[in-house]
């Protein structure tokens, strides 16, 4: 559909009283198509109020044009109407009379009786038949917002803006001004702008979302698309797979621009060196799972200072989206990654930006599984070919599934598991994102069919009786790559020595935390606050153990492997099968130039010094060919004839990644 | 992962014989006001039970009888039948030991923050040395991190500000019993989470009892040990209590990472949204 409404990047510069200026909005760019609802969000500052003003015509911005049906906007006019958060209601005249008003005023050229059943329809549009003839003074916050839309819409505008129209009124009275104008905006297909400060309103009433960052010079940090089905309902939205995820992105965005704020107001940190090192104080990011034991136990059992790291402060993230803009914003100076985030973002998998990582280290091998639901257990589905069936037998109902990050081996490991079994993950089922903390609520409520993640949540799953793993790294590829650590190639050239200490502290906290002695030690740290938070009885390690991951008989279960023969050196041929499977399913595209690529991603000699720092001079490290349980052998010789012969595949793309010169660290 | 929640009857028997009084208890109460066009009866037989130091928040829809409800406690408004009792004390007048802190602040606006304190403290302990009540004003405000705005007047202050002094004026007193009606409604997303984290971690330590209006579920969760849920008035009730189980104390980030937050929060829009809808407001 063509563009109604334009914004064509503009800025608002105020000019202030003392000669300087403000800059409040720059480089903004929008387009809105006919009958879109676009809702604006930002904190108190960020200018979303200008930016409607400037798409109402009652202020012009400073450079660029804003258009409707690409004629240019400069003065306000009866096509676009606003209602504001006061409701701007004249006082001495009624419900009837406030509507009247604004209809003779524009519509002054159709007969009286027309325009007298304009007022009338819309008068019970909003459902204010029995208090028509009430003034102002005598109708309740939300009646007063109803004339105020009532009166918007009665004049037949194109555009309906509105400015926090419901910021007055309690959040349990907006409820049902949100269904009624929603409602109204569905049937008339009203195109509309709303400026709002409430994240479960926008998901509600939206198409789109549109993310303001924080002033001075603000800009649209991020768009949401609200795929939810129309016509909603409120319970219905909030049921809806994608709304709590929805809704963490939007608190996500929001808390992190609370967080540039504070850090803007705090003093960057300083790199001090100090026992040889290039820099002692070090913050490192993770995420709240059993695998991230190696970090919490380095800082715990003080393997970071036996290295010479006096200052390391780990930087607990709820999401792994919380990791990669840190990475990319040079905020973290390492990081506990998905096996495949460095690759990912090397490739520009981040919106298209390569940010070259490096990985020296495998900290965390297994403690992953696929959960479905229990009524899958109930209906006899015990196996991966039993789900094929069942799917071919409901191919009307849509089946879907949770991972944590497209670049998780959770969601390569899940997507490898369905092809194997000739269902295609893409078209058979489909896949969402959701934060780890929300699959087992999700499942519980039927909003997703299963899962694959970490633990301790397919654990939990099992343990409350709301799900069952149907199969487990035992099944799929036992032994597989997890979590590594990860640090930005300028950051690793600028640190050299720093980086070797910081694999040595972890390589040494990895090899406790797998020696069964500490094994209790090892889940008291994570199951503190600061770490998991949990449940202690959710947080199991050791390797092959029997544990509780199905609902009637115990099965094996392939724990996390944190230490050993082959399990921390960096694996070229694992990040190569890892690129085949990215590629495979159209995330990054193949590079052309894989050889060089490798090379730089994989730092072998990073390990090998931090090895021979802990005297593990006799140590094997080769992990042997990749045989997943399908039985088809990756052969790292030939990757492209082992994509190629994938058979449930999407069209992959091979192309030159051109990386940075890798050089030193900007230092801003 | 069951939702605990205590349904209430409305044909509850009195538990006066042998049992122990809880702390604060409402018995049968009901709330009418005379209208042109008869009784009106806002709230009906009423029974809730509070232990000393709970964090009691209650939630309803407009109309639904909740600040009458408080104001009951506070001693505002008595009740047309039945009785409100603390430590077995019918209530009938409010008093230092009860504490409101209203949404629009109630400052005087011709008085500095210290002085709006002050004047609370005085009125309370007429008898004590200035030096001493000076103290007290200056330690209450330093609770809420507002020791630097003490010689502004509530015109120079944030909404954030004045609602801060609004709560250091109540703590200055030392109620056993809080009262906050709806006190973070006005004020902006950031602003406001802020607030609750301070009015947590000041309760954390005081432990005294807080019953709280709100509107806002997600505040609930954060803040209460029990979440008191209202039918629709006329002939309001207490439909349900929602018992919120997160360890104390409590920290926001956390909380939304527990699968039972979702399922609270979920049943608790089924209750206001779909249960006990509103359609007029």
């Amino acid at each position: 559909m063509s563009v109604f409404v334009a914004v064509d990047n503009i800025d608002k510069v105020f000019d202030l009283s003392n000669g300087g200026q403000y800059v409040a909005l720059k480089g903004i760019d929008l387009q809105i198509k006919k009958g879109e609802f676009v809702s604006l969000i930002g904190h108190s500052g960020c200018g979303k109020s200008t930016l409607l003003n400037m798409i109402a015509g009652l202020d012009l911005p400073s450079e660029g044009v804003v258009t409707l049906e690409s004629k240019r906007i400069t003065k306000p006019g009866p096509d676009r109407m606003v209602v504001f958060q006061n409701y701007s209601l004249l006082p001495w005249l009624n419900v009837r009379e406030n509507i009247e008003l604004a209809v003779d005023e524009v519509m002054g050229d159709l007969p009286k009786g027309e325009r007298k059943s304009i007022v009338e329809k819309h008068i019970d549009m909003v459902g204010l038949r029995p208090h028509a003839d009430k003034q102002p003074a005598m109708l309740s916050g939300g009646q007063k917002q109803r004339v105020a839309i009532a009166r918007a819409l009665a004049i037949r505008p194109k555009l309906l803006l509105l400015d926090e129209p419901f910021g007055a009124l309690d959040a349990l009275t907006r409820g049902n001004l949100q269904e009624r104008l929603m409602e109204i905006c569905e049937e008339y297909k009203v195109t509309s702008v709303m400026v709002t400060h409430d994240v479960d309103e926008a998901v509600l009433l939206s198409d789109r979302i549109v993310m303001l960052t924080n002033g001075p010079g603000s800009k649209i940090g991020q768009i949401l698309d609200v795929d939810i089905p129309r016509p909603r309902k409120r319970m219905e939205v909030v049921n809806h797979p994608n709304y709590y995820s929805l809704r963490s992105e939007m608190i996500y965005f929001l808390n992190r621009q609370k967080q540039v704020k504070k850090r803007q107001a705090s003093k960057a940190q300083v790199p001090i060196s100090r026992n040889n090192l290039e820099k002692v104080n070090l913050e490192i990011g993770f995420v709240p799972l059993t695998a991230c034991a190696p970090l919490a136990v380095a800082k715990e059992r003080g393997f970071f200072a036996k290295y010479g790291l006096e200052d390391v402060k780990l930087i607990r993230e709820p999401s792994w989206r919380g990791i990669v803009d840190d990475m990319v914003a040079g905020q973290l100076d390492a990081a506990q990654m998905p096996a495949g985030m460095p690759l990912w973002l090397t490739l520009g998998g981040n919106g298209g930006q390569p940010v070259p990582i490096v990985t020296s280290l495998t900290m965390a091998r297994n403690g992953n599984a696929i959960t479905l639901a229990k009524r899958f257990y109930e209906q006899g589905i015990y196996t991966l070919s039993d789900l094929k069936k069942y799917l071919q037998k409901s191919k009307d109902q849509q089946h879907i599934f949770g991972m944590v990050h497209p670049s998780s081996m959770h969601n390569l490991l899940l997507r490898y598991w369905l092809a194997a079994g000739g269902i295609d993950p893409d078209k058979d089922v489909s896949l969402t994102v959701i934060p780890p903390a929300q699959m087992v609520s999700n499942l519980q409520s039927g909003n997703i069919d299963g899962y694959c993640v970490g633990e301790p949540w397919n654990i939990r799953a099992a343990v409350e009786g709301i799900g069952f793993s149907i199969a487990t790294d035992l099944e799929i590829w036992l032994g597989h790559p997890g979590k590594v650590l990860g640090v930005r190639e300028d950051w690793a050239a600028a640190y050299p020595r720093t980086h070797i200490a910081l694999v040595s502290a972890l390589l040494e906290a990895a090899q406790f935390c797998s020696q069964e002695r500490h094994y209790e030690e090892v889940r008291q740290i994570l199951a503190r606050p600061e770490y998991v938070g949990t449940d202690i009885e959710y947080i199991q390690i050791g390797d092959p153990n029997v544990a509780i991951c199905s609902l009637e008989h115990h099965r094996e279960y392939a724990h996390h492997l944190f230490f050993g023969e082959g399990v921390n050196r960096p694996s070229r041929t694992e990040h190569l099968w890892i690129l085949t499977q990215m590629a495979r399913w159209d995330k990054v595209p193949f590079p052309r130039n894989w050889l060089e690529i490798m090379e730089r991603l994989c730092r072998v000699d990073v390990f090998s010094m931090a090895a021979r720092e802990l005297g593990l001079l006799d140590f094997s490290y080769s992990r042997g060919k990749i045989e997943l349980f399908d039985g088809i052998t990756f052969n790292s010789e030939d990757p492209l004839a082992y994509l190629a012969n994938q058979k449930i595949k999407r069209e992959f793309r091979i192309e030159e990644v051109v990386l940075p010169v890798p050089g030193r660290l900007k230092v801003a | 992962m069951p939702i605990k929640t205590t349904q209430t009857t409305k044909t509850s028997l009195p538990v006066k014989s042998g049992k122990q009084e809880p702390f604060l208890n409402f018995e049968n109460v009901s709330k009418a006001f005379p209208t042109p066009k008869g009784l009106y009866v806002v709230l009906e037989d009423v029974n809730l039970k509070i232990q000393e130091g709970e964090f009691i928040c209650v939630i309803g829809h407009s109309g639904c009888g909740k600040s009458t409800l408080l104001n009951m406690v506070s001693g505002f408004s008595r009740p047309t039948t039945g009785e409100v009792r603390l430590r077995s004390q019918q209530i009938t007048k409010p008093g230092p030991d009860r504490m409101v802190v209203f949404q629009n602040y109630a400052l005087l606006p011709w008085l500095t923050a210290f002085e709006n304190i002050y004047l609370a403290v005085d009125a309370v302990h007429p008898d004590k040395p200035q030096s001493e009540k000076e103290e007290i004003v200056k330690y209450n405000l330093s609770l809420v991190g507002l020791s630097e705005a003490a010689n502004k007047k509530p015109q120079q202050l944030s909404g954030g500000m004045k609602q801060r002094i609004s709560i250091a004026r109540a703590l200055s007193i030392r109620p056993e019993v809080l009262i906050l009606d709806e006190p973070f409604g006005a004020l902006d997303a950031i602003t406001k989470e802020e607030l609750q984290e301070e009015l947590l971690k000041i309760w954390n330590n005081m432990r005294m009892t807080v019953l709280m209006i709100t509107h806002d579920i997600d505040e609930a969760l954060f803040l209460a040990d029990r979440l008191v849920m209202m039918t629709n008035g006329p002939r309001a009730n207490i439909g349900e209590i929602l018992n919120i189980p997160f360890s104390r104390p409590r920290d926001r980030t956390r909380i939304m990472e527990d699968p039972e937050y979702y399922n609270l929060r979920n049943y608790a829009l089924d209750y206001l949204f779909r249960r006990f809808a509103h359609d007029d407001e």
